[in-house]
């Protein structure tokens, strides 16, 4: 028994004190979780689209939502532009809102984040797409099948294509000229390739490195094992899709195509993936080719456009890019990835996923349909930031100001080469992209470090296509 | 058994009764008032601090992905991260570019404002008192966007400078060692304005007759401030170091935007991890249990300085 000194009184304040408190624990606990959405004036009843901010300009946002409210003026539409400095930074921003409750009921989602989007929070558009199978035969003819698989996750579609890009080589023109070289031929080779960059780095001075890259999933390693055979993750067909095939596209182009890719067993340790990484060490060994550094290749343009960069992998995105910064339509051009093993080219592409928490979901299903029309797609990309997913808008006319003059290789990069495909990004994308990334920067550090940061790659790799997302 | 009970150390009988003061009006008047000036005060730190923690420590032991009710995981969250190798890096990496920002914050800050509390034209000593403080006031994560550029090994300005004294480009950025440093000497350019504030304040708080004394005794230079200066400014000093040392283990923006934590997990620090567990792998839990144990780590870090400072630290 503890001896006290309380008085009777204080204990019973206390135990008053106590009472109150379970009552207000109590009474808080009963009450509904407050959200974001409980704010008032917060919900207004529109359909909200949130989008990466820096994809649209405001000019096309203002568009895209007068022309969807002109044609279905009973629902009201609010473009969320969420700033971020990339995928999976805007990934994030929208994770944040479904935490607070704000959940936005259409995302842009890239190719990052289209099976992350489709096992949580995706809702398959395979009953609508059906439904309007005739209103659509139209966008699927004008879209390619690889854009098309690139969202479909175990047999369902997730998304409408609306604009991709694949990693092409550009080439500074000046550049070529100073190194008497010519652009190189359409069949060129990694060894064509190597040999450009010598002769570039010869006729420049030290502060000139001819090949520059970003480490980063698109664009970064990944062309490189996709040229010479190989990917980071085992990469098989989902079966299912022939729904979808079979209603909108012909024999030949729906040979081989299934449900969906799936990126399952890691391979860091592949006898091809080490080649690629060695190949890329001997580059910067030479001083042919940057470090890698990561970011999203912000500083690129400036050194692009002023002629200290001689070659980069980029897409479509570009031109518009370059243009923008100064460059003359003829100053820059474009070619293939160069040959390695083969010539599978890799690219990303994006659309509107609709969210399983959409209480609007017929009404954003419109909107995604109004988002993958012609004319839309026409007003929205009017300044070539990106490679439109319908074949019919690449034509000479949006490319007259800005260039490329070779611009046809950036929707033939698929046509050209069918096995093309997505970067690997599996719902378990986060992790993969940071293992990959970390593990590319100590790879690179020397030639002898390749084989020792490639099995901690894959040890990593592996813990994290464990882990159930 | 161990015997709980509180001895009575003297018969209550024998307490002579107390008689507790009335309280008057006027008393309570001034508690509801000064009540009043604290309570947004209070309010803030409960709302936005206190709750916050206490939501995190429930959140640590949940298994939470946003998407999906919480499921309640007890302490395998704590069990997954005490054996996370990326973990487990960040926390050393944070301690030591906690113990080489804050020793070089501590330095500069002190050897700038010795040096501008000699003689010196007033104009001027605002000039520089000014320019000290002023990357304090900017974004950390535009600093960081601008040094990229600066510290890039290929392009940027610092390799180009040190490349006219026949110096060879240093990977800064892309190095190990390069990118720590890198991180370092960014986070320490921005942040001693602070330091350096606190102790130009101090020095201007120590008497002058102490200094004048000081020297009639002989005492100059190095020996004048090891004997003389440091002691007196110690208090200034632990206040700089616990501020500096809480906010280095929170250190972000700059590796975040300049390395990415790399190369390898060379930078990534132990916020960046409760930022990628939550926000890019949708592992609320374990970031929280990393949270947990920053806020563990955060406190020890600091009781250990207060209970140095009692050996260390002089009160005039």
């Amino acid at each position: 028994m503890t001896d006290s000194h309380h008085s009777r009184r204080a204990l019973l304040r206390y135990g008053a004190y106590g009472a109150g408190a379970a009552a207000l624990a109590g009474t808080a606990a009963s009450w509904d979780r407050l959200t974001g959405a409980d704010i008032p004036g917060r919900d207004d009843g529109s359909l909200v689209v949130a989008t990466l901010g820096s994809a649209f300009s405001p000019a096309g946002i203002r568009t895209l939502v007068a022309g969807f409210r002109a044609l279905h003026p009973g629902i009201k539409v609010r473009v969320n532009a969420v700033q971020a400095v990339d995928w999976s930074d805007f990934f994030a921003k929208i994770l944040t809102q479904i935490a607070a409750g704000t959940a936005p009921d259409l995302v842009y989602v890239a190719t990052e984040g289209v099976q992350l989007f489709a096992r949580h929070l995706g809702v398959p558009l395979d009953r609508w797409v059906r439904r309007d199978a005739a209103e659509l035969r139209e966008y699927f003819a004008d879209v390619h099948p690889s854009l098309v698989e690139s969202m479909m996750y175990e047999g369902s579609l997730y998304q409408l294509p609306i604009e991709f890009n694949a990693a092409d080589m550009y080439l500074n023109t000046r550049v070529l000229h100073q190194a008497g070289a010519d652009l190189p031929a359409d069949d060129w080779t990694r060894d064509d390739f190597t040999a450009l960059l010598r002769r570039m780095k010869k006729a420049n001075d030290s502060h000139f490195t001819p090949y520059f890259w970003t480490n980063r999933l698109w664009g970064g390693v990944v062309p490189w094992l996709f040229a010479n055979g190989t990917n980071l993750l085992a990469e098989s067909r989902a079966p299912g899709g022939g729904w979808l095939w079979d209603c909108f596209y012909p024999a030949a182009q729906r040979r081989g195509r299934g449900g969906g890719f799936r990126w399952t067993t890691p391979q860091a340790t592949n006898g091809r993936v080490e080649e690629a990484y060695d190949y890329l060490a001997g580059l910067i060994q030479e001083g042919l080719c940057t470090r890698p550094e990561g970011g999203n290749g912000q500083n690129l343009i400036g050194v692009f456009s002023t002629g200290r960069v001689g070659v980069t992998p980029a897409g479509g995105f570009w031109a518009g890019g370059l243009h923008l910064a100064g460059m003359r339509d003829d100053a820059f051009d474009v070619r293939y990835f160069p040959r390695w093993r083969t010539r599978r080219h890799q690219f990303g592409a994006a659309g509107y996923a609709l969210l399983r928490t959409s209480k609007k979901q017929d009404a954003a299903w419109e909107f995604i349909k109004y988002s993958a029309r012609l004319d839309t797609l026409t007003e929205l990309f009017s300044t070539n930031q990106t490679t439109p997913a319908r074949r019919s808008m690449l034509a000479a006319g949006r490319y007259r100001e800005t260039g490329p003059a070779h611009w046809r290789i950036f929707y033939d990069t698929l046509d050209a080469f069918p096995d093309t495909g997505p970067v690997p990004a599996p719902p378990q994308v986060a992790e993969v992209t940071q293992v990959l990334l970390k593990h590319t920067g100590t790879a690179l550090a020397s030639p002898r470090s390749v084989g020792p940061a490639l099995r901690r790659m894959q040890g990593d790799l592996e813990k994290a296509m464990e882990r159930d997302v | 058994m161990t015997d709980t009970r509180i001895p009575a150390v003297r018969p209550r009988a024998a307490t002579p009764p107390v008689t507790a003061p009335r309280r008057s009006a006027r008393g309570r008047g001034a508690r509801l008032l000064a009540a009043l000036f604290l309570a947004p005060t209070v309010t803030g730190i409960v709302v936005f601090t206190v709750v916050p923690i206490i939501g995190s420590v429930v959140l640590s032991l949940f298994h939470w992905d946003v998407i999906d009710p919480p499921g309640f995981a007890g302490a395998a969250n704590y069990r997954e991260v005490f054996t996370d190798s990326t973990v487990l890096v960040s926390f050393r990496n944070t301690l030591v570019f906690m113990v080489f920002a804050v020793a070089a914050q501590l330095l500069v800050a002190l050897s700038l404002a010795l040096t501008l509390n000699g003689r010196m034209p007033g104009w001027l000593r605002s000039v520089f008192r000014s320019a000290f403080f002023f990357p304090l006031v900017l974004s950390a994560a535009s600093i960081s966007v601008v040094m990229k550029y600066l510290f890039n090994q290929d392009f940027g300005v610092v390799n180009w400078l040190i490349g006219l004294v026949g110096i060879a480009p240093v990977p800064w950025l892309t190095s190990e060692l390069g990118a720590m440093a890198t991180v370092i000497i960014v986070y320490v350019w921005q942040q001693f304005g602070f330091s350096f504030l606190l102790f130009v304040g101090g020095l201007n708080n120590i008497p002058r007759e102490i200094h004048e004394a000081a020297a009639l005794d002989g005492a100059t230079g190095l020996r004048k401030h090891l004997a003389l200066t440091l002691p007196l400014l110690s208090p200034t000093l632990l206040v700089a170091s616990v501020v500096g040392i809480i906010n280095a283990l929170q250190v972000f923006e700059q590796p975040y935007v300049l390395t990415d934590g790399g190369p390898g997990d060379s930078t990534r620090t132990v916020v960046m991890v409760i930022y990628e567990k939550a926000f890019e792998q949708l592992r609320f839990g374990e970031a929280s249990a990393v949270g947990v144990l920053l806020f563990v780590l955060i406190m020890a870090v600091t009781a250990v300085q207060f209970r140095l400072s009692r050996r260390f630290v002089h009160y005039q």
